[in-house]
């Protein structure tokens, strides 16, 4: 076949591929009979309601000398490693406020961090494309630092977020600028699956979070600068299970709600989504207009235990607490007292949910906590 | 035509005209798969999405597992409560007591 008639086929295989997008997108128009919010209005329900003194900042995390970038939890107990602009991870006790360990990094410009599940290791990445593991028992080095264990090499482009696959160690999931995730072996520092790129259907740009559902450890959900989430199965690398279209900017931030049967995302154009991985559907959008011209992006989101909660920060110092059933914001952190004086560019909640730290640019992380009166049905 | 101009191009730079032909072929041969690849995979989602349950359907799915599951957040929960939940509120917390000095 000529080149010429390649290109024709070429040509018509995109016209088809064309239709048959508007086809889906009609047929799924159709199936979309409600919302969350009219759904949850229809049977009755009122929106959650905070007393003022309700949730409270009850620990400021002093020690970053720059902006925080990332924060994650340890899957037991109350710690957390944080990472920053000021080129270190710090790993806290948040209920003792303490730190105990203040690693320099090799390559300052960091973007994320994670805890491994046993809390022995952390591991971060950032716009030297690699990922670094430190194991936090580690003898330091003579100048007292802790040394790298181990350096995932292989991506192309900046590690933007990384997850230790739950309840395993010595695997993780990254994220990067080369329009890829990755599943590593930690043990052997090589990549078990590659998911999209050059030669397997995936993200069209940048992917710039990750998301592992907890409920099933093989699935995970990434979010790009091509709009889009898509949902993976880690032993199906060579294409995405479904493409969640809706979001019309960068898909900053994704995370599966506490079922493992959806997932949340939050956008640079300003809103949150709800979808559902096994029908595909898109639940419910979480938007609030603003006054001015302006819509603030959404940089980090996360879920309370129940999912009857979803956090979000934006790019305007906002941290909305939105009601998930009725989608309204019943709560803004900024409101409240000994709030951050910066945007937030994370959180995350503690593995028990009873406590929602906050990283920000204002070089603090924060917990916030429950601590009004709690009435039980 | 197509293959008159990238082998003049090929000519002035010295590569045999017959390479960059098959190499430019071979793009759009691998963008070709790609793309009829991707309508196969919408056409699998189309009908799919026949026995696909409506919104409401989830919806209620949704209710059921926010309603039945403790949440330390909400003022208003279901129980069991726990009590380490409180531990954010309790015992000395000294906000002074780390005097560590990043180096």
């Amino acid at each position: 076949m000529s080149v010429a008639e390649l290109k024709e086929r070429h040509a018509a295989a995109t016209e088809t591929v064309n239709t048959l997008r508007e086809r889906l997108k009609q047929k799924r128009l159709q199936l979309l009979d409600t919302d969350v919010a009219g759904y949850a209005r229809s049977q009755g329900r009122s929106p959650v309601t905070f007393g003022p003194t309700d949730l409270v900042c009850c620990r400021n995390l002093q020690g970053h000398t720059g902006k925080v970038y990332s924060l994650d939890w340890t899957p037991e107990r109350n710690r957390i490693v944080s990472a920053s602009q000021d080129g270190r991870l710090i790993v806290w006790n948040a209920l003792t406020s303490q730190k105990t360990h203040a690693i320099k990094l090799p390559c300052a410009w960091v973007m994320t961090c994670a805890f491994s599940p046993t809390g022995q290791s952390v591991a971060c990445g950032g716009l030297d494309s690699v990922c670094s593991i430190f194991n936090l028992n580690s003898p330091t080095e003579k100048d007292g630092n802790l040394p790298v264990s181990r350096m995932l090499n292989g991506h192309k482009s900046y590690v933007s977020a990384c997850q230790y696959v739950p309840d395993e160690e010595t695997h993780l999931i990254t994220s990067s600028g080369d329009q890829t995730c990755v599943l590593w072996d930690i043990t052997t520092g090589l990549r078990t699956s590659v998911f999209g790129g050059e030669f397997q259907s995936g993200h069209t740009a940048d992917v710039l979070s990750v998301s592992i559902n907890g409920s099933n450890s093989r699935m995970f959900v990434s979010g790009s600068c091509d709009s889009t989430a898509r949902l993976w199965d880690s032993r199906v690398a060579s294409r995405a299970v479904g493409t969640f279209h809706g979001h019309e900017g960068d898909v900053n931030a994704v995370k599966f709600f506490p079922d493992g049967n959806r997932f949340g995302t939050g956008s640079d154009d300003g809103t949150c989504r709800l979808f559902d991985i096994r029908t595909g559907h898109q639940l419910q959008v979480y938007y609030q207009q603003h006054g001015d011209n302006e819509v603030p992006h959404v940089t980090s989101i996360a879920f309370s235990i129940s999912g009857r909660l979803l956090f979000a920060g934006y790019s305007n110092r906002d941290c909305y607490v939105w009601d998930t059933l009725l989608a309204k914001v019943v709560l803004n952190l900024r409101s409240l007292q000994n709030s951050h004086e910066g945007r937030i560019s994370c959180l995350g909640l503690s593995a028990d949910g009873s406590a929602l730290c906050t990283g920000s640019s204002d070089t603090n992380l924060k917990i916030w906590a429950f601590g009004g009166h709690r009435r039980v049905i | 035509m197509d293959s008159e101009t990238s082998s003049s191009v090929d000519e002035q730079v010295g590569v045999p005209v017959a390479t960059s032909d098959t190499r430019g072929k071979h793009r759009i041969l691998a963008e070709l798969k790609r793309v009829e690849q991707d309508s196969k995979f919408l056409q699998e989602e189309l009908e799919e999405l026949e026995k696909t349950d409506n919104v409401s359907t989830v919806c209620e799915e949704l209710l059921r597992y926010i309603d039945t599951s403790p949440d330390a957040l909400l003022p208003v929960t279901n129980g069991p409560l726990n009590p380490l939940w409180d531990r954010w509120f309790e015992g000395p917390q000294d906000s002074q007591g780390c005097k560590c000095l990043i180096l």
